[in-house]
C-alpha cells in the first residue's frame, strides 16, 4: 500500500465519517426537534402522555440543600383543573361566584413568569357543587397548537383560540347528545388525537364517546352505550396500534382512532375515577376506591386479559403513575408503592391525605391534601422524603403539573409556581 | 388402652400449658403496653380527659374539642368538613347532631354507632382493666405492618364487637388498630393508626390517630390535653330542639281555672282542676287535665315539633269519645296557635267543625288557653273555653 492509497483511503474515511456526522447531527435535531414538540410543556390532564411524568431531569439538583422556591402565587376562583403549562404561558379553569345561585366558569391564561394574568375568557355558568366539595370546573384543558379545549362542570365543551381566548365552537353535552350530569359535576378531560377532540360525552343514541374535528367542531364519530362519568380518556399504542382507552362504567373499552372498537374488557369494579395507567408495552393498570381495588389486563392480539388483580392500591380521585416496574399512588389516603408485578407493598406513607402525585426523571412530587408540595425518591426500597414546603393552603385535590423545572400547584382558592433548584 | 390415655393425659398437658403460656404472653404484652403509656397507677388518678386539636374529614381541616371519663362517657364538638356536628355518649346511649344526615336536631345514636363510641370513650387503651370490663384477649401470630413485625391482639369487647390491635413489640404502644365503625351511621370496616406519642401529665398519649374507613380518611391532631377537668354532666344528655324548649315554660303543675263562654256571649267559669304538664320524651310535652263542661272532659294532650314541617304539633285526646284530634301550630305573635283546618282525613261525609286552641299571655308561672271554633274553614273563630294555668306553689 503506497502512501498516496493510504491518504486516499484516510481522506475517504474522513469525508465518510463527515457525512455520517453531518448526517447524526442533522437525524438527532430532528429527533430533537420532535421531542421538543411532544413535550413542550404540561399540555394536558396529567401530562404530555397523560401518563403523570415528566421526562425533565432533577439529577443536577441536590435535594440535601435545597427547597422548591416559590416563583409567584396568586388567589383564584374555584375549579380543580389541573394547570397546564406552554410557551411561557399557564392555562387553567378558573370560576367568579356572583351570589349564591349564580356564577361563571373562565378559561384563564397567565404569565409562567410571574402569574400575571393574561386574559380569561367566559365558558360556561359555574357548576355549584351540591355537596360542598367545591365549585367551578373538574377537567383540565387541553392544548393544541392553535386551539384550547375545556368542558365545563356543566358539560359544556369548548374551544378557544391559544393566543387571545376567542371563542371557536361550542357543544352542550345534555342539550346535544342527551348526557346527564355525574354527581360532582361533569370531569372528563378533552385529549386531542389525529385532529380530533376525543371526548367521554355519555350521550344517549350510542354516544357515549365522541370525537370532533378540532378546527370547527363537526362531529367526526360517536360510538358505544355508557353514562358520562369522571374517567378521562387514555392513548395508548400497544402492539403498534394507537388506542384510545375509556373506563366507563365497568368496562374497559379501547377505540381506534377512527373510532371502531377495537376491544372491550368487563372491569371487576365500577366508577373509577383515576385514568387508566399505561404500562409499556402492551399492559394497563386501573384502579378505584372499590374492591378488589386494582387490576393489570395485558393486551395481546386486540384482547385484554387479566394479569393481576389485588387491594393493595385503591385509588380514590388521584391517578397512580408507573415507573421501573412498581406502581405508585394513593392507596386512599397513604402515598404507597407497590410492585406491577404482584402487587406486593413495598411501602407505605401516611400523613398526607387524600393528595395526589407525580413523576419527575425519578422522583415523585407530591402534593398532600392540604396543600404541602414533598419530593421523594422514587424507588421500591423505602419511602424517602428529600425536601418539602407548605406550597398553598387549603384543600387540595388537583395534581401538581411540571414544566421546566417549575412544580404548578393549585386548590380551589389559590395557585402557586415554585422552582426546583440546587 | 394405656397408650390411648397416655396420648390424652399428654393432649390436655399440651392443651393446658399452651393456654397458660398463651394467658401468660397476654397478661405480660397487656401490662407491657398500659405500663408504655405510663402504667396503671398514672391513669387511676384520671378520671376525665379534654382533648382539644385539629380534625381534618374531607381534607378539611377545623378545631376539634372532646372530653372523655372513666365512667366511659364522651362528649365532642367537631367538623365533619365544613359541616358542625355535636355527639355524646353517656356510656350505654348517646345523640349527635350531624347535619350529613339532613337532620338538624338532636337524634339518637344507632346500635352500630354506639359500638363506635365505646371505642371513643376510651380514655386510652381497652386493655386497661379489660378483665373487669367483661372484655377477652387473645394473643395471635405477629404479622407484618407497613414492613415491620407486630405484636396482634385481638380483642373482644363485652357486646360481643371484635377488634384487632397491633402493638410495636419494641415500644408495646399501638400501632394500628383494625375495628368496626361507621359511615352515614352504616357499619364499615377501618383501619386506625397511631403516631407522635408524647408523654404528658406522668401518661403517653398518642397526639396523632389517623382513620380510613371506605374511601374516608380521618385525621385527628392533638394539640392539649387536660386531665381531671370539670364536667357539666348535663352535656350527656340528649338536648331538647331549640323549638321545644321555647315550650318548657308549659312544664309544671298548674291550678287551672276554665271558663266558656255563654248563650249571651259572657265568659262564665264552669270548672276549677288542676294539670300536670312534663316532657314524655326528649322533644315531647304531655299534659293530662280533666275538667267538667257538659259532661267531664278526660284529656291527654301531647305537644311535639316536627322539623321537617317546620311546625309544632299537638295531638288531642278526649276519653269522653275516645277521640283523638291533630293539630298543627306556629308560633306568632307571643302566641302558639295550633288550628286543624289543615289536617284532612278524606272523608266528606263528616261536618267541618274545626278548631283553634291559641296559648297566650304567657309569662313565668301563668298562661292562657283558648279554645275556638270555626265552622267556614277559619274565616272566623268563636270562642268557646278558655283556661287560665297558674303554677302551683310547692
Amino acid at each position: 500500500m503506497t502512501a498516496q492509497t493510504i491518504l486516499m483511503k484516510f481522506t475517504m474515511k474522513t469525508k465518510i465519517n463527515y457525512w455520517l456526522l453531518l448526517f447524526t447531527i442533522v437525524f438527532q435535531s430532528f429527533i430533537g426537534l420532535a421531542q421538543e414538540n411532544k413535550s413542550n410543556g404540561w399540555t394536558q390532564f396529567r401530562g404530555a402522555e397523560r401518563a403523570g411524568v415528566s421526562t425533565e431531569s432533577l439529577s443536577h439538583i441536590d435535594f440535601s440543600k435545597s427547597q422548591p422556591e416559590l416563583v409567584w402565587k396568586k388567589t383564584i376562583g374555584s375549579g380543580f383543573s389541573e394547570i397546564t403549562v406552554t410557551e411561557g404561558i399557564v392555562y387553567t379553569m378558573i370560576s367568579e361566584i356572583v351570589d349564591s345561585i349564580t356564577g361563571y366558569e373562565y378559561l384563564a391564561a397567565f404569565s409562567e413568569e410571574t402569574g400575571e394574568e393574561i386574559w380569561r375568557t367566559k365558558v360556561d355558568s359555574i357548576y355549584f357543587d351540591e355537596d360542598g366539595w367545591g365549585d367551578g370546573a373538574r377537567a383540565t384543558p387541553c392544548i393544541d397548537e392553535k386551539y384550547i379545549f375545556t368542558l365545563s362542570g356543566h358539560g359544556k365543551l369548548t374551544a378557544n383560540l391559544k393566543k387571545d381566548g376567542s371563542f371557536v365552537w361550542q357543544h352542550d353535552f345534555k342539550k346535544e347528545f342527551g348526557s346527564t350530569t355525574p354527581r360532582w359535576g361533569f370531569a372528563s378531560s378533552p385529549l386531542i388525537v389525529n385532529g380530533n377532540v376525543i371526548m367521554e360525552v355519555g350521550g344517549t343514541e350510542e354516544r357515549a364517546f365522541m370525537a370532533f374535528n378540532k378546527v370547527n367542531g363537526d362531529i367526526v364519530w360517536s360510538s358505544s352505550v355508557g353514562p358520562s362519568s369522571h374517567d378521562s380518556p387514555l392513548l395508548a399504542n400497544i402492539e403498534g396500534q394507537e388506542q384510545i382507552v375509556f373506563a366507563n362504567g365497568r368496562t374497559l373499552y379501547s377505540l381506534l382512532p377512527e373510532g371502531d372498537t377495537l376491544w372491550t374488557y368487563s372491569m371487576p369494579f365500577g366508577g373509577a375515577t383515576a385514568i387508566p395507567v399505561f404500562i409499556p408495552p402492551n399492559k394497563l393498570f386501573l384502579s378505584a376506591v372499590r374492591n378488589p381495588g386494582f387490576f393489570i389486563v395485558k393486551v395481546e392480539n386486540n384482547k385484554a386479559t387479566e394479569l393481576l388483580k389485588g387491594v393493595s392500591m385503591k385509588n380514590d380521585f388521584s391517578s397512580c403513575i408507573y415507573h421501573d416496574g412498581y406502581i405508585y399512588g394513593f392507596h386512599v389516603a397513604a402515598v404507597r408503592c407497590i410492585s406491577a408485578e404482584t402487587g406486593e407493598v413495598k411501602w407505605t406513607k401516611r400523613g398526607y391525605g387524600k393528595g395526589s402525585l407525580i413523576l419527575v426523571d425519578d422522583k415523585l412530587i407530591i402534593l398532600s391534601d392540604k396543600g404541602k408540595l414533598v419530593v421523594a425518591d422514587a424507588s421500591p426500597d423505602a419511602y424517602k422524603e428529600n425536601c418539602s414546603i407548605q406550597a398553598i393552603d387549603g384543600k387540595s385535590w388537583t395534581a401538581p403539573s411540571f414544566y421546566n423545572g417549575k412544580v404548578y400547584v393549585r386548590n380551589l382558592t389559590e395557585m402557586a409556581s415554585y422552582k426546583l433548584i440546587d | 388402652m394405656r397408650l390411648l390415655k397416655y396420648q390424652i393425659f399428654i393432649f390436655i398437658n399440651f392443651f393446658c400449658i399452651s393456654s397458660f403460656i398463651n394467658a401468660q404472653n397476654v397478661d405480660d404484652i397487656i401490662a407491657k403496653h398500659i405500663k408504655a403509656h405510663g402504667g396503671t397507677e398514672a391513669w387511676e388518678n384520671i378520671q376525665s380527659m379534654k382533648v382539644s386539636g385539629k380534625f381534618t374529614a374531607f381534607s378539611i381541616e377545623e378545631d376539634f374539642v372532646a372530653i372523655k371519663t372513666n365512667k366511659g362517657e364522651y362528649y365532642s364538638e367537631l367538623y365533619l368538613g365544613k359541616n358542625p356536628v355535636k355527639e355524646a355518649f353517656n356510656g350505654k346511649t348517646g345523640w349527635t347532631i350531624d347535619p350529613w344526615m339532613e337532620i338538624l336536631y338532636p337524634r339518637d345514636l344507632k346500635k352500630t354507632e354506639i359500638n363506635v363510641f365505646y371505642q371513643k370513650a376510651e380514655l386510652f387503651t381497652p386493655f386497661y382493666k379489660y378483665k373487669e370490663r367483661g372484655f377477652e384477649v387473645q394473643l395471635l401470630d405477629n404479622e407484618e405492618v407497613d414492613g415491620m413485625e407486630m405484636i396482634v391482639l385481638k380483642l373482644k369487647r363485652n357486646n360481643g364487637m371484635e377488634e384487632k390491635w397491633y402493638l410495636d413489640p419494641d415500644t408495646y404502644l399501638e400501632y394500628k388498630c383494625e375495628s368496626n365503625w361507621v359511615d352515614f351511621t352504616y357499619g364499615v370496616p377501618a383501619e386506625t393508626f397511631f403516631d407522635d406519642f408524647r408523654t404528658i401529665n406522668k401518661v403517653v398519649l398518642p397526639y396523632y390517630i389517623e382513620r380510613t374507613f371506605w374511601q374516608r380518611n380521618r385525621v385527628l391532631q392533638i394539640e392539649n390535653i387536660e386531665f381531671n377537668v370539670d364536667i357539666d354532666e348535663t352535656i350527656f344528655e340528649m338536648p331538647r330542639s331549640e323549638q321545644m324548649q321555647w315550650l318548657s315554660f308549659m312544664e309544671g303543675n298548674w291550678d287551672v281555672k276554665v271558663d266558656v263562654m255563654t248563650r249571651r256571649g259572657t265568659w262564665y267559669t264552669f270548672d276549677s282542676t288542676s294539670s300536670k304538664i312534663y316532657w314524655d320524651a326528649t322533644n315531647m310535652l304531655c299534659e293530662k287535665i280533666s275538667y267538667d263542661l257538659t259532661m267531664v272532659q278526660n284529656l291527654i294532650i301531647n305537644y311535639t315539633y316536627n322539623a321537617t314541617a317546620d311546625k309544632f304539633v299537638m295531638t288531642r285526646f278526649n276519653g269522653l269519645a275516645s277521640e283523638m284530634q291533630l293539630f298543627d301550630g306556629e308560633y306568632t305573635d307571643s302566641s302558639y296557635i295550633f288550628q286543624n283546618i289543615n289536617v284532612d282525613y278524606g272523608d266528606t261525609s263528616l261536618a267541618k267543625t274545626y278548631s283553634q286552641i291559641n296559648i297566650y299571655n304567657i309569662d313565668k308561672d301563668s298562661f292562657d288557653v283558648e279554645i275556638s271554633v270555626s265552622q267556614d274553614k277559619g274565616e272566623t273563630w268563636l270562642p268557646r273555653q278558655r283556661l287560665y294555668y297558674i303554677r302551683k306553689q310547692r
